[in-house]
């Protein structure tokens, strides 16, 4: 077995006198959709723009497939192959889908983009996601669904070799059957070896994808568990009172002071 | 193709039976000229134009001006099957998950759902129930009304009226599936193995398009296989064939839940496979994928040794039994690295006898990734389907 993908120890972050985070641990392992749960406050989107370099960390310890490494800046989450999507997608919407899944890393030399070659590569990239929903890659996302649009924002993800890819509430703004065919999309993410986050408030929704459930309340890491190992009612109570039965929080009584 | 042998054709039913044909043509190959069609199909140019017209009238293909020219003359008119013009549900029924697709003619996903199983979720009646509200939601949305069902498996199936008699890895015994979903639905519904279905797949769309023998094994928790003999699927009595995965191996090995000792998939099953790599037992699909690609060449023989050398004894007398002058290695097995399929093939084509006699037979794994059940499904649903459209 090999070391996680990716792996924060002894997260800190404070904006202020607020103290956001409190020495969260929290592992991604490649392949795994692993779920990032807590209510409004809890800290899951700190976490997710601490982990995207967006915000900077008081202290703590990241590691990447095993090795220590640091990260101060969006730009070294990118080299490092992590992706974040947005909540409010960060897409453009007059350009075409070749044209987002390309912005910023155009290919071709000099004064010419290699057209062709782009164009080649986002379908064959699709097309290894099985998204044939979208009929042409030369459709302005402006024209696209709510649902599609994710998908083009996901398979961007996939089209620069991501390792990790963090979902920030992927389906809040999409109905039943987007919904669905967006979650669908984010288990065979997982299936081709990604490594797989997912903040999502719809416990339907985490039980039908995630492998594993991470619970924050209150800006600390109350549990880490198998989904299999756990019921509904155990994470909404994690997610509310930080414990379930001998899940979480020690209890007042036992706690040392 | 409804008429016997030894009856004489009345010329409708020579007809139907070219209208069929041609729209089995669209559907599997894709777009064509009518031009192509009349050489391929080997009827003339009027014959074509009759049919291609009538589909036209009633909306099943669309007819356009191809864009890249060839030739000289007037362009023969290219003609496109139209997905919306007959849809079918593709249910894949796994261990672990299940998937569901909208299928357009030619092909074409039109919208896809699944869903883990865990616990509860896994018991027949709340599949069914979840298959049922999920399919009605994705057609909704995408305001289409499919016409046939076919769902995979991973049991053993009656093939008549798709009743489950033992589905292990799922814990199902004597389930009515597909009379409940006919019942349910209202349409046609077929049910199969899902290797079978996967052979089809490939056979029809995949790396075995083309071959007349052909074996295609699979490996998930279980391990399955389905044989295309002659250009036809291979079944049993009532259709209870493909457990290519209960043939016993190794005698010394361990129990199987068959009854059985030492089954080949509990030596290349997706258990056996966490065992070689360290993993907790179960692992997700992903993490196992994960780990292959984490491999170096110089580890692989290390961790996946036995792993290769059990396949290879099964594939040996898998060649042997059938004589296929091509083996496709689907699901779980295509994230193996190269180079153990790469060994594999060379000692399956060193000590199988048949495959010596044929001139060495071909190991591919698909490429149809994880989808090919859910493609082989929706064939399944098709076939029916192209006669009535």
């Amino acid at each position: 077995m090999s070391e996680p993908i990716l792996e924060l120890t002894g997260l800190n972050k404070s904006f202020g006198p607020v103290h956001v985070l409190h020495d969260v641990d929290f592992t991604v392992r490649a392949g795994e959709v692993t779920a990032l749960v807590g209510d409004n406050g809890a800290g899951k989107s700190t976490l997710v723009k601490c982990v995207a370099g967006i915000h900077s960390m008081d202290s703590g310890s990241v590691s990447f497939n095993g090795e220590r490494v640091g990260i101060s800046g969006p730009g070294d989450a990118a080299r490092l192959g992590i992706e974040v999507v947005y909540q409010d997608l960060a897409l453009a919407d007059n350009l075409d889908i070749v044209q987002n899944m390309f912005l910023g890393r155009e290919r071709g030399s000099g004064w010419l983009l290699d057209e062709a070659a782009m164009e080649q590569a986002a379908r064959e990239t699709l097309a290894s996601l099985s998204v044939r929903t979208v009929k042409s890659v030369r459709t302005l996302v402006s024209a696209l669904s709510g649902g599609q649009r994710q998908t083009v924002a996901i398979a961007k993800s996939v089209l620069w070799e991501s390792k990790v890819v963090l979902l920030d509430e992927p389906t809040a703004a999409l109905g039943v059957a987007q919904t669905r065919q967006v979650l669908d999309l984010v288990r065979r993410l997982a299936q081709q070896g990604l490594g797989v986050v997912l903040i999502s408030h719809n416990m339907a929704d985490v039980f039908s994808v995630a492998d594993r459930i991470s619970t924050l309340y209150l800006g600390r890491m109350v549990a880490d568990v198998a989904t299999r190992d756990v019921t509904h009612a155990q994470v909404v109570e994690l997610i509310t009172a930080g414990r379930s039965g001998d899940l979480g929080l020690a209890r007042p009584e036992n706690a040392t002071v | 193709m409804t008429s016997t042998p030894t009856a004489g054709a009345r010329p409708d039913e020579v007809r139907r039976h070219n209208r069929t044909a041609l729209l089995r043509r669209l559907h599997v190959d894709g777009p064509c000229t009518r031009a192509a069609l009349a050489t391929e199909l080997g009827l003339n140019r009027s014959t074509i134009k009759a049919l291609v017209d009538g589909l036209a009238e009633s909306g099943v293909v669309e007819e356009r001006v191809p864009r890249a020219r060839s030739g000289a003359g007037r362009p023969s008119l290219l003609v496109l099957p139209q997905p919306l013009a007959a849809v079918v549900l593709a249910v894949d029924i796994r261990v672990e998950q299940v998937a569901i697709a909208l299928v357009g003619l030619g092909g074409q996903m039109l919208g896809r759902d699944s869903w883990n199983l865990r616990g509860r979720a896994g018991e027949p009646d709340e599949v069914i129930t979840r298959v049922i509200e999920s399919t009605r939601v994705l057609a909704e949305e995408l305001k289409v009304a499919p016409v046939a069902a076919g769902i995979s498996v991973p049991g053993v199936v009656r093939r008549r009226d798709g009743f489950v008699h033992e589905a292990p890895n799922l814990k199902w015994t004597g389930v009515p599936l597909g009379d409940r979903l006919t019942a349910a639905f209202g349409f046609p519904v077929r049910v199969a193995n899902d290797a079978e279905i996967a052979a089809l797949a490939e056979h029809l769309r995949g790396a075995a398009r083309g071959s007349l023998d052909a074996v295609y094994v699979s490996a998930d928790v279980g391990v399955g296989g389905g044989v295309i003999s002659d250009g036809s699927t291979l079944r049993g009595t009532a259709g209870y064939v493909g457990e290519l995965g209960h043939m016993v191996i190794n005698p010394a090995g361990r129990p199987c839940y068959c009854g059985s000792r030492g089954c080949w998939e509990t030596e290349v099953g997706e258990l056996a496979l966490c065992r070689a790599l360290d993993l907790p037992t179960p692992s997700p699909r992903g993490r196992i994928v994960a780990e292959l690609r984490a491999l170096t060449p110089d580890h692989i023989p290390v961790v996946l040794g036995e792993f290769t050398h059990w396949l290879a004894t099964g594939l040996i007398t898998i060649v042997n039994a059938f004589g296929p002058e091509l083996v496709v290695l689907g699901d779980l097995f295509t994230a193996l690295p190269p180079q153990v399929v790469t060994e594999v093939a060379a000692t399956v084509s060193r000590r199988s006898l048949v495959s010596r006699a044929i001139g060495g037979t071909r190991l591919l794994t698909s490429t149809m990734g994880t989808d090919v059940k859910l493609t082989g499904a929706a064939e399944l649903a098709f076939e029916p389907v192209l006669h009535t459209v």
